[in-house]
């Protein structure tokens, strides 16, 4: 009982860190909230089940196009939107209420091409479930995990270890000085809302087959993440994976052993709680004013 | 001529900034800029690194047009600049800074990194060599692995010039490079501002110290208003009436 709710609760975490994430980089590049972080995963677990399920394609190519379709959303979403509203150099909340818009726009385009009906991936892996120390787990879930972190550490990597990445780690901490030293900023800030998307697509294509796939799907999941983001201390990438993880947990455990009456209360009063005792989250970033 | 800038004007709303300024620069000298408070000075430099755009002019770096690029394409074409308030990443190591300063020269892909291969081995043992290198340069290496917040701060205005050096420009624009900084720093400013001409990069500099400005330039241009009111050698500079009419605010005859 407890490690199968171990693993669901680290599947739902992983999602929620994969979206924190999302937020993180957004908020480090452009000092920005993008509430269309939920809706994009349920963009991708539609377009992951398009590619799969309606066109044949593997799972594995139906994954890849499917991030990379949200990539390039997320890229032009901030090229045309996001940086047009900040030349006009209005207040950071009008961009913020903008992506609010697009989030509505988002899932009722995704109603009108899609179905409002729930939809079930096909079974993916050859073998639905393996045993874990004794405990019968779903391939999707261990799948959702590993991929996860091989997605988190690959973005570790590529922030800390690579040119392009370092290039937008110093465009993030100071713009000005960044394109001073020949760095492109606005293709590195349009970069970060590109990866923030793809990886919300892909958290979309790893629980779509878990959960099912319907258009309400990421918008709880989207707020969560939030929140997840918060209690690991907001722009903060680790932050937002530890605290991604621990809300899953939480909201799993609560779930198991009381009711699932309780575990939106309980994870939000965790945010509340976080708010106000540890606004800085566990990885105590400064987000907040000095 | 290494740049060559010609009836420059740049307004903000009816304030003329800058007026019709023409200046060329010689390559390999070392270029001063001078001018009472509010004169046009960061402005016009702001002009030449891209941050602005001007109204009309043109400049000519290297025998290319360059005026209207952005910043970052202006660092490529080999000019790079520091700002009069520091602007480093303060986060990062000191040698990451000189490091992120070179991202215009580096070739290296992702894959390369990924894959760690041979060719990007090469590259990040040559650039890391290269920024030790620099730092050794300006005495900062023993800070290497330090956060560049932590340093003192005539060594982070130091850390700033060898990052903008990093790039290998041809020309660097150095804007007020000794506020604050004590009178030690100021005589090291000195010596190392000599030592990058040697180094072949050409030196364009804004600053308010008069003793340095007269003692380092190869050639001074006043502005005063948004305008040029006159160039020439440090001599001709402190005996031409105009300019010490206008630092005088002399202009009751």
């Amino acid at each position: 009982m407890l490690l199968q709710i171990l693993v669901s609760g680290f599947v739902l975490g992983c999602v929620y860190g994969l979206i924190a994430l999302g937020y993180s980089l957004i908020y480090k590049s452009s000092g920005l909230m993008n509430f269309v972080q939920g809706d994009v995963l349920t963009l991708g677990a539609f377009l992951g089940y398009t590619f799969y399920s309606l066109l044949g394609l593997p799972y594995w190519v139906a994954l890849i196009l499917t991030v990379l379709t949200a990539f390039v959303f997320g890229l032009l979403m901030e090229k045309f939107v996001i940086r047009k509203l900040l030349s006009k150099s209005v207040l950071a909340i009008y961009i913020v209420l903008a992506t609010i818009a697009i989030q509505y726009i988002l899932q009722n385009a995704i109603q009108a091409i899609w179905s409002t009906k729930m939809l079930n991936y096909p079974q993916i892996f050859p073998v639905p479930s393996v045993s874990v120390a004794g405990v019968m787990v779903q391939s999707e879930s261990i799948f959702c995990i590993v991929m996860s972190f091989v997605c988190m550490a690959g973005l570790q990597f590529f922030m800390k270890y690579t040119r392009f990445g370092t290039a937008m780690r110093a465009a993030a901490m100071d713009a000005k000085a960044a394109q001073a030293c020949g760095i492109n900023t606005s293709l590195s800030t349009g970069v970060s809302w590109g990866i923030a998307a793809g990886m919300a697509a892909l958290a979309g294509i790893l629980l779509g087959p878990i959960y099912g796939v319907f258009i309400m799907l990421g918008s709880t999941i989207g707020r969560k993440g939030f929140a997840g983001a918060i209690m690991g201390g907001y722009g903060n990438m680790y932050g937002a994976i530890v605290g991604g993880i621990l809300l899953g947990l939480v909201e799993t455990l609560v779930a198991g052993y009381l009711s699932s009456t309780y575990k939106d209360m309980i994870a939000y009063a965790l945010l509340l709680l976080f708010l106000f005792v540890k606004p800085t989250g566990i990885f105590n970033e400064r987000a907040i004013t000095e | 001529m290494l740049l060559e800038i010609d009836n420059l004007c740049l307004s903000f709303g009816g304030l003329k900034a800058t007026n019709d300024v023409t200046m060329h620069m010689e390559e390999k000298k070392i270029n001063g800029i001078i001018g009472p408070n509010g004169a046009g000075k960061t402005t016009f430099f702001n002009q030449i690194s891209g941050v602005y755009k001007p109204d009309s002019g043109s400049i000519v770096f290297d025998g290319k047009r360059i005026d209207g690029l952005k910043p970052f394409q202006i660092n490529e074409a080999g000019i790079a600049r520091t700002y009069q308030v520091i602007n480093l990443f303060k986060k990062m190591s000191v040698i990451e800074n000189v490091m992120v300063g070179m991202h215009p020269r580096l070739k290296a892909r992702f894959f390369d990194s990924l894959l760690h291969n041979k060719k990007q081995k090469d590259e990040e043992e040559k650039a890391r060599q290269k920024a030790l290198d620099l730092l050794d340069f300006v005495g900062l290496r023993e800070f290497a692995y330090t956060q560049a917040g932590s340093l003192s701060y005539g060594q982070q205005r130091l850390l700033e010039i060898v990052r903008g050096l990093a790039s290998d420009p041809k020309l660097i624009l150095l804007d007020e490079p000794a506020a604050g900084m004590n009178s030690t720093e100021k005589v090291e400013l000195n010596v190392l501002l000599r030592q990058i001409l040697e180094r072949g990069v050409t030196i364009l500099i804004v600053e308010h110290d008069m003793k340095l400005m007269m003692d380092i330039s190869d050639r001074i241009f006043v502005l005063n208003y948004g305008k040029k009111l006159a160039e020439g050698t440090p001599e001709e500079i402190q005996k031409n009436p105009e300019v010490i009419a206008a630092y005088l605010g002399g202009d009751d005859e």
